[in-house]
């Protein structure tokens, strides 16, 4: 298994560097640049923020100083007791951002991707436990007005996108009922409804994709003999069916993890979160160079870590699998 | 099976619990991002501040807390009359009005003790003007003399420039030829003085809470990135009489649908924006909490002068005279937005609206003016006439309603594109377009400031219009020290642009806000400044 982890790490280098080098030069060949502001600036302050910046250097000297400031030169984990700070812990320096000169790309991702992490988490979380539980009454009670319901309910989920079902709930919930503030991120009780709008598309994706696995496992011979030993339907469900059952779902969360994580712009703008999301799609707006970098970077080591993670979790469930 | 029941009922149950917990939660756990205290004022800030450092930051967004926690020699006139004292408490000119000299007030301190001295101002400047600032708004310092030469680089002696301080308390500038609206500039962002002891000490990191050093009305108190921003009142202010607030907090919201719900939930007191839906209901149901004030920003249509037939002034007239501005404002914006037929909008600088060329009589006498036009140009009926693009960066339906208006009275077809901010405005520098929707917005109250943009070169002329009657009567009014003479050489620049039609003005817009009737004392101007003294929050009712 070390080996299996060992050759995936060596393998998502080339994976990164690529992604670097087409980001890189990418958003320089996008129109417009950090100064094209609406009102315009005169041509010598134009010079002198591209020197400020070094943009005035040729294309490829920038480039390659930016491959030297990201390569790792320290390993102090326990800096990131603090917070992750990448730069403090292993010297890995995203550079200032262009927008917001006072602060560094570091600091911004420090700030932000634990509130980005937190709402992911929860989100998924609750989209685990809902859709699930809701895919399994669907399965059990196939063809009734259970599953009728069920399947409803995950294929409005399915339907009706964030940016509806968010202000949906706020509407209710907060200015209708009050109990709940319409935006900001402030105390455990502005957690509730994002994580509710965020996980609930994925749940409804869970709840298909377990109801469906599910039926499989179930029409299967294992099944049959496991009823016939007089085993509990319960036990049958969740002892046995279950564990394959779940296959699919185990291998949506991979790609369900990047979705909730860069997809939180929409809810992150309509509460108002303070978290890495809005700064990754705004940077693109603003051609905040340095921040799109330091932003897609991160979000691609996310991937191809939560890639590997769910592989490790596949093998463990599915015994026709191996590390290879 | 009985189990699985069992199992079903049990998670009913506990979704029943939490349904009923989260109903009835204690007050205290729902409560506001901060408890509304008489004292304390939300205020719904759009876009993260660039930077608090009046030097490096260029948007009115930046100088909406800059200017609380900090303040220049003079700040702009509410009424939008002549600037007002505020670190200044008098100036005198020389007779030549070439020399000013500003007089500070003797009690006046930055947040951290220090006296406030001209010297500091002289700094300030001097590093607004230091090429390696990289100052985006450096140009509004270029009224004194040499200043210029010296923020390209051409000149490296400072001791040219015109800024002395003769003492403490005496700040003198030498203007490069008499600028009448010289204080208009003064009370420029850009002027806004920093405390050079702090920023030489701390460096990029003096704008951080627990660092910044001001001398305005307030302090900042914390900035929580994509959160929000709190400023308490500063006790050292010499007009701390005047301040009421205890704390002002700036939350940060995104768009404007956000920002209603939030106001309506009671978690800011003041809105920047009304959702365009929601302008005629709040009009109707709130009209002592719904505000409309205009806004000195024309948005116009730019033709791109050097692509055929745009070049032929004829076309670009016809395709201005049938765009029916009154239905625009009136169905399309809505909002108090002016029909704008002049560049600079009324009012503007105190001016009259003498300066604005005459306007065709209805909009049908335009149309049939327009047709003629178009048919001298060879496009009888818009017959052989090309597609052009008509391209612009908001959603709004303007676009599609001018497209509308041109297919229904020319004939002539255009295509509508809508392109990311960035990507247009880039389009538009290049000259990469046909016909441009974009805004021109002031930095100060001064006419030539606007009219500047459309000389041959200027920073904003994207017609890439060149005149050189209309560069000449620019630069002779700008030049000229007499009043009349400079507003004759506005009203006759308008009049070239209204018949040579580099561009086609559309409306003056207008902001639209909400606030609640608790909020008492607030003033703003058409070119975004805030004044936070002698505001305040209570309970009655305006």
């Amino acid at each position: 298994m070390l080996r299996f982890i060992g050759l995936r790490l060596l393998q998502s280098i080339p994976v990164m560097l690529v992604i670097i080098t087409g980001t890189f030069f990418m958003q320089r060949f996008v129109p417009g640049g950090p100064f094209t502001a609406e009102r315009a600036v005169t041509p010598e302050v134009q010079r002198n923020l591209a020197a400020y910046y070094h943009l005035d250097d040729p294309l490829w000297k920038q480039y390659t100083d930016y491959l030297w400031d990201l390569c790792p030169k320290a390993f102090h984990p326990s800096a990131l007791e603090n917070g992750p700070d990448l730069k403090a812990a292993f010297g890995i320096d995203f550079r200032p951002s262009f927008k917001y000169p006072n602060r560094t790309v570091n600091e911004i991702i420090a700030d932000k991707l634990p509130v980005s992490i937190e709402l992911g988490a929860y989100s998924l979380a609750f989209a685990l436990v809902f859709g699930v539980s809701l895919g399994v009454f669907a399965a059990v009670r196939r063809n009734s007005w259970i599953d009728y319901i069920c399947s409803s309910a995950a294929m409005t989920g399915i339907c009706v996108p964030t940016f509806v079902m968010g202000p949906l709930l706020v509407l209710a919930f907060a200015i209708h009922l009050h109990v709940f503030n319409a935006s900001g991120w402030y105390g455990p009780i502005d957690r509730v409804l994002p994580c509710l709008t965020l996980g609930s598309v994925y749940a409804a994706y869970i709840a298909r994709l377990t109801r469906g696995g599910l039926l499989e496992i179930l029409s299967q011979d294992f099944i049959r003999t496991a009823r016939a030993k007089g085993a509990s339907e319960a036990r049958v469900i969740f002892r046995h069916a279950l564990r394959g059952g779940l296959l699919p779902v185990v291998s949506f969360l991979g790609p369900a993890t990047a979705g909730i994580l860069t997809g939180s712009f929409v809810i992150e703008t309509i509460f108002q979160i303070p978290g890495l999301g809005r700064e990754f799609v705004n940077s693109a707006f603003n051609r905040d160079y340095t921040l799109v970098l330091g932003t897609v970077i991160l979000y691609a080591a996310l991937i191809v870590i939560m890639n590997l993670v769910v592989d490790i979790i596949q093998v463990c469930l599915n015994p026709k699998l191996k590390f290879e | 099976m009985p189990s699985l029941a069992k199992f079903r009922f049990c998670l009913l149950r506990l979704a029943g619990l939490a349904l009923a917990l989260a109903l009835t939660l204690p007050h205290p756990l729902r409560a506001q991002p901060t408890p509304p205290s008489e004292k304390t004022l939300r205020i719904s800030q759009r876009n993260e501040p660039t930077d608090l450092d009046p030097a490096r930051a260029s948007l009115p967004d930046d100088f909406f807390i800059i200017r609380a926690l900090s303040e220049g020699l003079v700040i702009p006139n509410p009424t939008n009359g002549a600037p007002l004292p505020a670190a200044a408490e008098s100036w005198e000119t020389s007779p030549d009005g070439l020399t000013w000299t500003f007089h500070l007030r003797a009690n006046s301190a930055w947040s951290n003790g220090d006296p406030v001295t001209a010297a500091d101002f002289v700094e300030s400047l001097h590093r607004v003007l230091t090429p390696a600032t990289a100052a985006p708004k450096v140009e509004l310092l270029y009224a004194i003399r040499n200043a210029r030469a010296f923020a390209v680089g051409k000149l490296a002696d400072f001791s040219s420039v015109g800024l002395r301080a003769p003492d403490s308390r005496t700040l003198v500038v030498t203007l490069e030829h008499p600028t009448p609206d010289f204080l208009r500039y003064a009370a420029s962002g850009p002027w806004i003085p920093v405390n050079p002891r702090v920023v030489s000490t701390l460096g990029r990191a003096w704008t951080r809470p627990g660092n910044f050093v001001g001398n305005g009305p307030f302090t900042l108190l914390s900035w929580e990135p994509g959160q929000r921003i709190v400023v308490r009142r500063n006790r050292l202010y010499h007009g701390a009489a005047s301040v009421r607030l205890d704390t002002i907090q700036f939350i940060r919201l995104d768009d404007s649908d956000t920002e209603e719900r939030t106001y309506r939930t009671g978690g800011i007191d003041l809105t920047m924006s009304v959702p365009f839906s929601k302008l005629d209901t709040y009009a109707r149901d709130f009209p002592d909490q719904y505000h409309q004030a205009p806004l000195a920003e024309t948005r116009y249509l730019a033709f791109n002068t050097r692509r055929p037939p745009l070049n032929d002034p004829r076309v670009r007239r016809a395709l201005s005279l049938a765009v029916d501005r009154g239905k625009i404002v009136a169905f399309v914006v809505k909002g108090g937005r002016r029909a704008a037929y002049s560049v600079i909008p009324p009012g503007f600088a105190g001016g009259s609206d003498s300066a604005a060329p005459p306007i065709p009589a209805s909009h049908d006498a335009a149309v049939f003016f327009a047709r003629r036009l178009l048919a001298e140009a060879g496009f009888p009926a818009g017959a052989g006439f090309p597609h052009l693009e008509l391209s612009g960066w908001t959603n709004t339906p303007v676009l599609e309603a001018i497209q509308a208006m041109w297919k229904r009275d020319l004939g002539i077809d255009v295509d509508v594109a809508t392109r990311e901010a960035a990507v247009h405005v880039a389009a538009l520098r290049s000259g990469a377009y046909d016909i441009g929707f974009i805004t021109l917005i002031p930095d100060v109250a001064d006419p030539f400031s606007l009219l500047d943009h459309f000389v041959t070169g200027g920073p904003e002329n994207y017609p890439a219009w060149s005149d050189a009657t209309y560069d000449a009567l620019v630069a002779a009014g700008e030049a000229s020290a007499d009043s009349a003479r400079r507003t004759e050489a506005v009203r006759r620049a308008e009049r070239l642009i209204a018949e040579r039609c580099p561009l086609a003005p559309l409306y003056f817009n207008a902001q639209n806000w909400l606030m609640r009737t608790s909020v008492h004392g607030w003033r703003q101007d058409g070119l975004w400044t805030r004044y936070y003294t002698d505001l305040w929050v209570s309970d009655a009712p305006r």
